[in-house]
């Protein structure tokens, strides 16, 4: 129990060690870029040299960028996340606005993945049926085959939710896998036995195929959570939707510091918790 | 089976078509990928273009054949540089675990969950004015394959964990052979296979995420043509209906990358 | 048992003769911004979704037709501008409210002045009132009489309260109470914004209705053009603003009847070369860049005819100055205007020392003549207009690279590092008045793009450039400030240190169910007359639907 909880405790430690150091090399990253600090608006031939000014001093990061972490983590703690350059609002604010559009079309377009990627492989391990086996390789084969833009961009005219270009993008990598895995599963020996047993297809499936596939399944579904968000940039930024994966693609072009840092500590923590889970899962079930 | 050899056979002849028209793509394009012709602009596909010509008169056919040269034969390279790594990397973290492993691991966590996007931004950004196209295309090659290895990497970390566990490779520990005699003589002739899966599994998905940076302007720059750029003008719908054959280089993407996939050995194949 | 027939017929009788009351008021407009809105506040505002939002909601002073580029009263009746030009005198309209009751007075005016003149705040709108050293004063000696005095006089005083919306001092709504034909009703951040009629909006129209005609305006926030498009074909918009070229060109063949060309407008694309000192360039490159033989022939070797009609299929004129001949007042007609020959600047290369050997060209040195051509990604216009230009200069045996980065990195090339040779970008001109613009024409501004911040002129005809824009902001009238510019206009047209490529026509998207548009080639294009426009019944979309 004691090795259990000093393990747990030690994965919890890398997580957060993990998000600290992704927060501070994205921080970094967007401090050297080229084009750190610059604002369109200095271009705008009406404000006088005064505001120019000011507006570059406004970008200038006094102090060097350990110390701004630094401020960054306490003030954190406090609950203020500090404030977007490019909108001007708080971070917090914008990132409750539109988490939950991000997560709403990633949770259902994983769920729809999974469960057509699921329904396909199943149906056609149980009914054997060659036609089902054919349409569902020819399905992913020719979907894995999209570039993600491309599919967003028939999402948009075609009026689809962002979901389902993200169940889109997903299921081709998932049926495969899932396929294999479970062919291999019901090629094992006992099985087979039990099939020729008699035993109904639903029992075998939860009780015997099921369990000896998890910490498999496990582990792809970590994975593929982390996959579906960053699926997510892209497509948002391409169908326009107003979720966090469009904010990461406006913030990255107008190099809007407080933003990234923010919304990689947070995708940072859902991919490296989703596969903290599935590797915990894995164990448990072993 | 016989049917699964049959595919196999004509996706590669297939790949290899499209290989030689990009490797040689001078004498297969009838004009200069730059050339504008700008009385004909926009025009539908006839006798002295194949497949029309762009909004800037230039010739399709040509772009396509010169945008499979950069597309497909830089693609590889990408690969082959992501598989080096997770190799490197996912074979040390697999073979010597402990803390090693748990670093290894939480880098690639870390890379994954980084802002490709912005990275390749900023790094593109920093490449210097005066350096020729291809030069710069080459550079965003490097740049994915030296960021692409997290997937690989868990895959083959999993593969030498198992190789470490299994019977054998106890068996030879056994009989006093050395470490390195057993990394070279046993586990890489045995990592080789899922090596060379993930590389040429690799190979179409570059080319897939070299299509969508550039569909979001961060790919190849103009005017070199690569299957991305030329995806670029699908981003207008309704122009497509109206001209169909600018689905060509999707077309011929999809085409390669299904007969990339086809020719992978599958699963029952290699149990 | 009474039949239901007569009833029904008598009451179709009577609705065919009834007037059309329902499809001339009311009604919800429905466009689109291309952006997030920074802020309500119009003191604060200085992006294009803002200013849309100010337009639609403040009240001004003096408002600037669009249609006819005259000024025209609105809440001031009227006003006077003292001798030395630094006092402004306003009457101002009485029995005027905000949109939630509070009465309107001079006060309110000194309030917005102060706010606006407050030196922290730095917008574009203050920044046009700042002259000179010194504080504005306003005194509000009766309720309807506002006095304004600025420290130094200011060229086109009038036209700068266009700018100005009025706050109230007193309402707790603080900025949201306005004076406009409508108030911000709704916000949904990243989404849409829902403004309703102003039910205090103090203009009348002629028959004493009171304005605006229609009940609400939504505008959604949409980046994606060619989504913004698609939801206008399927009726879920009225309105495109600001439509694309190619956009627009599909859509004048699909249906004529929505697509409506304004003219050219007042924006410019140009390409410029680095003549900055501090940049990080080889000498003789420098040497190029500062001959204005060079620039002269790159600028005839230019086919700008190309340019409109392949990358604006044809809804753009090519452009030779600064200012668009849409600008009637300021527009130098009597410039010639060059046209495209390739072959004429050959020898002008050659008198400049250059020559041309093997189909390159090279300078006295024999260092061959190339250079980059940087411009923004987000732009594929720009970036076609330097694929083509390009190709044009290489039949000079000039070898151009095109290079384009995100806009950020950009910036910092052009205003920090100074690290590129040639670009292009776009001149967004929203003022008539070239007054503000001093930023690009004085050698010490900061947006004198090819060599900006300078100490001291760095040649002589910048020098006289300078002369020329500070006699025209203190000449005491239009004439003569004219005068002067037509001269700055001239010297522009001589030395080139921009070279203006094309002007883009003002393309809008107007469905058939809005009455009364009348698109104009000023900000904002599609939706200046708001106030007057009537939704009718929505078309027969049939089968689109």
């Amino acid at each position: 129990m004691r090795a259990r909880i000093q393990i747990i405790g030690r994965q919890l430690l890398t997580l957060v060690a993990v998000c600290l150091f992704g927060g501070l090399l994205s921080a970094s990253l967007v401090r050297f870029a080229p084009g750190y600090g610059v604002d369109e608006r200095e271009l705008d031939p009406r404000l006088s040299q005064a505001s120019v000014e000011a507006i570059r001093n406004s970008h200038r990061l006094n102090g060097g960028l350990l110390s701004y972490y630094g401020h960054y983590l306490a003030s954190a703690l406090r609950g203020d996340f500090g404030t977007s350059e490019w909108l001007e609002r708080p971070v917090s604010s914008l990132i409750k606005e539109r988490f939950p559009v991000t997560v709403r079309s990633v949770v259902l377009g994983v769920t729809l993945a999974w469960a057509t990627a699921l329904g396909i492989s199943l149906a056609g391990l149980f009914f054997g049926g060659f036609f089902l086996e054919i349409s569902g390789t020819l399905a992913s084969g020719v979907l894995i085959a999209l570039p993600t833009a491309v599919i967003a961009v028939f999402s948009v005219y075609l009026r689809a939710p962002v979901f389902l270009a993200i169940a889109v993008v997903m299921f081709p990598k998932l049926f495969r896998y899932l396929r294999n895995l479970l062919a291999e599963a019901y090629a094992q020996p006992y099985i087979l036995a039990a099939r020729s047993r008699g035993i109904g297809q639903a029992r075998i499936l939860f009780q015997h195929v099921l369990p000896l596939a998890s910490p498999a399944l496990f582990a792809l579904f970590g994975v593929s959570l982390s996959m579906a968000f960053g699926a997510a940039i892209p497509i948002e930024a391409l169908c326009d939707s107003p979720g966090v994966g469009q904010l990461a693609w406006q913030a990255a072009l107008n190099r809007d510091l407080p933003l990234i840092m923010n919304l990689t500590l947070l995708i940072t923590l859902i991919t490296v918790a989703a596969n903290l889970l599935a590797n915990v899962a894995h164990e448990r079930a072993l | 089976m016989r049917s699964r050899g049959v595919l196999r056979g004509i996706s590669a002849v297939i790949l290899c078509v499209v290989f030689a028209a990009g490797l040689f793509a001078g004498a297969v394009a009838p004009y200069s990928y730059t050339k504008q012709f700008r009385e004909r602009v926009d025009a539908t596909p006839c006798a002295s273009h194949w497949l029309g010509t762009d909004s800037l008169g230039r010739d399709l056919f040509a772009r396509l054949v010169y945008g499979t040269r950069v597309s497909l034969l830089l693609a590889p390279a990408a690969a082959f540089l992501s598989t080096l790594i997770a190799g490197v990397f996912g074979g040390f973290a697999g073979l010597v675990g402990g803390w090693s492993e748990r670093l290894i691991l939480a880098a690639a966590d870390l890379s994954m969950a980084l802002p490709l996007l912005f990275v390749l931004l900023a790094l593109r950004a920093l490449l210097p004015l005066d350096v020729s196209p291809l030069v710069s295309v080459i550079a965003t090659f490097v740049l994915l394959g030296l960021l692409g290895w997290p997937s690989s990497l868990r895959v083959v970390w999993a593969a030498t964990k198992n190789l470490r566990n299994s019977d054998f490779l106890l068996l030879a520990r056994a009989t006093g052979c050395g470490r390195s005699r057993t990394i070279v003589r046993h586990v890489l002739p045995n990592l080789q296979p899922v090596m060379f899966a993930q590389f040429w599994i690799s190979i179409p998905l570059f080319v897939l995420t070299e299509a969508t940076l550039s569909m979001l302007g961060l790919g190849v720059m103009e005017p070199l043509p690569s299957w991305g750029n030329l995806l670029r003008g699908l981003e207008d719908i309704s122009a497509v209906s109206a001209n169909p054959w600018r689905l060509a280089p999707l077309i011929l993407l999809m085409v390669v990358v299904v007969c990339f996939q086809l020719i992978l050995p599958t699963q029952e194949e290699t149990a | 048992m009474i039949s239901r027939l007569p009833r029904n017929l008598a009451l179709l009788i009577l609705l065919a003769f009834a007037p059309p009351i329902g499809a001339q008021t009311g009604g919800e407009l429905h466009f689109c911004l291309h952006g997030e809105p920074k802020t309500f506040n119009p003191v604060l505002v200085d992006d294009e979704p803002s200013e849309n939002i100010r337009y639609l909601t403040g009240g001004v002073l003096i408002r600037l037709n669009r249609q006819s580029q005259a000024l025209e009263p609105a809440l001031a009746t009227s006003w006077t501008i003292s001798r030395n030009r630094r006092t402004i005198t306003f009457h101002l309209r009485q029995g005027v409210h905000f949109s939630d009751g509070t009465p309107f007075s001079s006060e309110d005016v000194g309030y917005t002045m102060r706010m606006l003149m407050d030196p922290e705040t730095h917008s574009p709108t203050g920044d046009a009132f700042r002259s000179g050293e010194g504080s504005v004063e306003v005194q509000a000696p009766a309720p309807d009489l506002a006095v304004i005095t600025f420290p130094a006089p200011i060229a086109g005083l009038e036209r700068l309260f266009d700018q100005v919306a009025i706050l109230s001092a007193h309402s707790p709504k603080k900025e949201m109470a306005v004076l406009g034909p409508f108030y911000v009703a709704d916000y949904k951040a990243g989404s849409y914004i829902l403004l309703q009629k102003n039910p205090n909006y103090w203009k009348h129209d002629a028959q004493g209705h009171a304005l605006p005609y229609i009940e609400s305006v939504r505008l959604d926030i949409q980046r994606n053009r060619d989504i913004e498009l698609l939801r206008f074909r399927r009726g879920d918009l009225q309105l495109i603003n600001r439509l694309d070229a190619e956009q627009f060109d599909r859509l004048q063949h699909e249906n004529p009847a929505v697509t409506r060309n304004a003219g050219t407008g007042l924006d410019a694309e140009e390409l410029w070369f680095n003549q900055s000192p501090a940049a990080p360039l080889p000498e003789y490159k420098k040497a190029w860049f500062g001959a204005k033989e060079f620039r002269q022939a790159i600028s005839m070797a230019i086919n700008r005819g190309d340019l409109c009609r392949i990358v604006y299929a044809g809804y753009a004129k090519p452009a030779y100055g600064p200012v668009s001949p849409s600008n009637h007042f300021w527009f130098n007609s009597s410039l010639e205007e060059p046209k495209y020959d390739a072959q004429a600047a050959l020898p002008l290369l050659t008198q400049a020392g250059f020559r041309l050997e093997n189909d390159s060209l090279k300078d006295r040195a024999g260092n061959r003549v190339e250079f980059t051509l940087v411009t923004n990604s987000a732009n594929t216009a720009r970036e076609k207009m330097a694929t083509m230009i390009q190709q044009d200069l290489s039949q000079v045996g000039i070898k151009v690279k095109v290079v384009t980065l995100d806009f950020p990195s950009l910036i910092e090339r052009m205003t920090r590092t100074f690290d590129y040779e040639a670009c292009i970008l776009g001149l967004v001109n929203t003022d008539l008045d070239p007054n503000g613009q001093m930023t690009v024409w004085l050698s010490s501004g900061e947006n004198h793009q090819w060599n900006p911040s300078q100490k001291a002129p760095a040649t002589p005809w910048e020098a006289e450039i300078d002369k020329l824009m500070r006699e025209q902001a203190a000449a005491p009238t239009d004439k003569e400030r004219k005068a002067k510019f037509d001269r700055v206009q001239q010297i522009v047209a001589e030395q080139q240190p921009f070279i203006y490529l094309i002007n883009k026509d003002v393309l809008l998207a107007v469905s058939s169910s809005v009455v009364g548009a009348a698109p104009v080639v000023l900000n904002p294009p599609g939706f200046w007359n708001v106030e007057t426009l009537r939704l009718g019944p929505a078309p027969d979309l049939g089968a689109q639907r």
